[in-house]
């Protein structure tokens, strides 16, 4: 009838956790949310959708169609770029210029989208969601740190939203460049100004992401609810990306470094705020 | 109460506990003790303040005013500490249903920081007490409310905690199973003396576990202590049933009433329901109706059990209050 008591792992007393058993708590979260959204059909197919839409159909179907219209003129459209801005694609030879301006520019603000969509579909799953799995008091009732918990649920966003853009990213590189290969015989992407975008931007848009719905989650009862809640916020976030991003690439460097610290800080200050409203206190309260 | 045990006796102490939402109070200064290796019904219709009675004593929601030690720590201060050295079973169960039933006990037991060997091996011999080792890798989200409750059962006890917060732990299962997991809860008490706090809405089953009894009404604690306690509190007499075969006619019942020390009778299908002044009044009634020539087949002495007693404190607050004796025999 009665079952022997399991021996319980070193450190198991009154003694502080040490820091490793912390972040084995922290990693055991992060796996087991990734577990189950791997499993989550509803999470996982607009996660991939997306990006192979944004990312490799589209430059695909635009570039085949850019570089077998070579001929066409875009020096009506970049006349009307800022003196200097529009430098870097009229310097090119003239079949170049269209295939340039548009997998190396106007399709680059779509790009934002993917690791600001996926960190916040992944970050609504991971607060909101386990209020709505009513998974959530179960959770608070383990010996983990508030602290602990609010970390391991960023990084289940945060990590994947960076590897899907930066997955993504490179399948971008390899399409464009091949379909632009005929036109230009030589690599044209990634620029210095599109290696700003996906190390230091795409990170910070994705940490912007994870800051709004960490805000939104905490009034939303569901993952579905939040997205709602959070599109209301990051809706227009998209179109300020889409309709500053190809300038940004047409900006200078440090310029470019500027905006994406100013992202960071946005994002910090959001995910700050969340953090100390993250408590299993108010959490419990509003289960 | 008379019993004062010394302070390492205790598994839980509370001393005007209050917590107010801002939809009002929930909990409203809550003093009590638990002794270690005791069970201890917390029982109130819903919304009376016991998950919010859990919730602060496992450090999950603060105290407004008051304090409680669990396990001899105190909950706000050290609640990763206690929450260690409990475990817990939320009534909704609380299990990720794209998980496996073992994916949420290893889950669990990494969060506590069980070693990985110990902690496949103890969710197995769990999971198998409990009857769902054959549903062990299949996700949740096909299991029923029985199946679910038995796998996060087994989660709250992967780490054999000292003190054990159960949440309804038998909804949903089916009579077997229910007399399983009673009987283990019962062992977990008496034979490895972990202090069990349990929240049910059968009163039987908590009749049969509980050494002791407290009753919530809007987060104050209406009642505490043992059911005869209690009922000793409630009612003066012994309640006892007569078999006489058949329903005592009025000449029976009045040569039982002329019995000093008996306070009511009331007929019954096959004999009468007695209120007497305590049980040696039995015999004497058993006496009189031999000596008058009545077939008397049993003389049961009655005790009030938890469910009589949590009824009458139900009816009492409804109700004005009744004449003396009243209800007893119920």
């Amino acid at each position: 009838m009665s079952i022997a008591a399991p021996e319980l792992a070193p450190g198991l007393g009154t003694a502080p956790r040490r820091r490793r058993e912390r972040f084995d708590a922290i990693r055991a979260v992060v796996a087991k949310d990734l577990t189950a959204v791997r499993r989550s059909k509803a999470v996982v197919l607009p996660m991939l959708l997306v990006p192979v839409l944004l990312l490799i159909v589209l430059p695909l179907v635009i570039g085949l169609m850019a570089s077998n219209s070579p001929a066409v003129s875009v020096e009506d459209f970049l006349g009307r770029l800022p003196a200097g801005v529009a430098d870097p694609i009229t310097s090119l030879p003239r079949e170049e210029q269209m295939v340039v301006l548009i997998n190396g520019y106007l399709l680059a603000p779509l790009f934002l989208i993917v690791p600001l969509m996926i960190s916040a579909v992944l970050a609504a799953d991971a607060f909101a969601g386990e209020k709505e799995r009513k998974t959530l008091e179960s959770l608070l009732h383990l010996p983990m740190p508030d602290r602990d918990l609010f970390l391991a649920k960023l990084i289940t966003a945060f990590l994947p939203a960076l590897a899907v853009s930066w997955i993504g990213f490179l399948c971008f590189a390899t399409v464009a460049n091949t379909v632009a290969w005929p036109v230009m015989h030589r690599l044209f992407l990634p620029t210095k100004l599109w290696m700003v975008m996906i190390l230091w931007v795409a990170p910070a848009v994705a940490a912007l992401g994870l800051g709004v719905m960490v805000r939104v989650s905490a009034r939303a009862r569901t993952a579905q609810e939040a997205n709602q809640l959070g599109g209301a916020v990051i809706l227009p976030l998209i179109f300020l990306a889409m309709g500053q991003a190809t300038g940004l690439l047409l900006v200078d460097l440090p310029v470019a470094f500027a905006i994406g610290a100013g992202l960071w800080a946005l994002a910090l200050w959001l995910i700050a705020r969340g953090a100390r409203r993250f408590t299993r206190d108010s959490l419990a309260a509003k289960v | 109460m008379a019993w004062q045990p010394s302070a390492g006796e205790l598994a839980i102490e509370t001393r005007g506990l209050t917590r107010t939402f801002p939809s009002g109070r929930a909990v409203d200064d809550l003093t009590f003790d638990v002794r270690r290796g005791e069970v201890l019904a917390l029982l109130g219709p819903n919304g009376a303040g016991k998950t919010t009675t859990i919730r602060m004593l496992n450090g999950v929601l603060a105290p407004d005013a008051g304090t409680a030690r669990v396990a001899g720590l105190d909950p706000v201060a050290a609640g990763d500490e206690v929450r260690r050295r409990t475990g817990v079973l939320t009534e909704n169960a609380g299990l990720d249903e794209r998980l496996t039933a073992r994916e949420n006990l290893a889950f669990a037991a990494r969060i506590r920081g069980l070693p990985t060997g110990v902690a496949a091996e103890r969710a197995g011999v769990l999971l198998e007490r409990f009857g769902m080792a054959a549903d062990a890798d299949r996700q949740v989200t096909g299991f029923s409310t029985g199946q679910r409750k038995r796998v996060a059962l087994a989660r709250a006890l992967l780490h054999d905690p000292e003190v054990l917060f159960l949440d309804e732990p038998t909804s949903g299962l089916d009579p077997a199973a229910t007399r399983d997991v009673v009987a283990h809860i019962g062992a977990l008490a008496s034979e490895h003396g972990r202090t069990v706090i349990l929240c049910t809405h059968f009163l039987g089953e908590a009749g049969k576990l509980a050494d002791r009894m407290a009753v919530l009404h809007h987060g104050r604690l209406e009642a505490f202590g043992t059911p005869e306690d209690l009922a000793a509190d409630l009612w003066s007499g012994l309640a006892a049933d007569l078999d006489l075969g058949t329903t005592a006619g009025p000449d029976v019942r009045a040569r039982i009433e002329r019995v000093a020390g008996v306070h009511e009778v009331h007929p019954t299908v096959d004999g009468a329901a007695l209120l007497v002044r305590d049980r040696e009044v039995l015999p004497e009634v058993v006496a009189a109706l031999v000596q008058a020539g009545v077939r008397v087949y049993a003389s049961t002495p009655r005790p009030p059990t938890l469910e009589d007693v949590y009824f009458e404190l139900e009816a009492r607050r409804a109700a004005p209050p009744p004449a003396p004796h009243e209800g007893a025999a119920a």
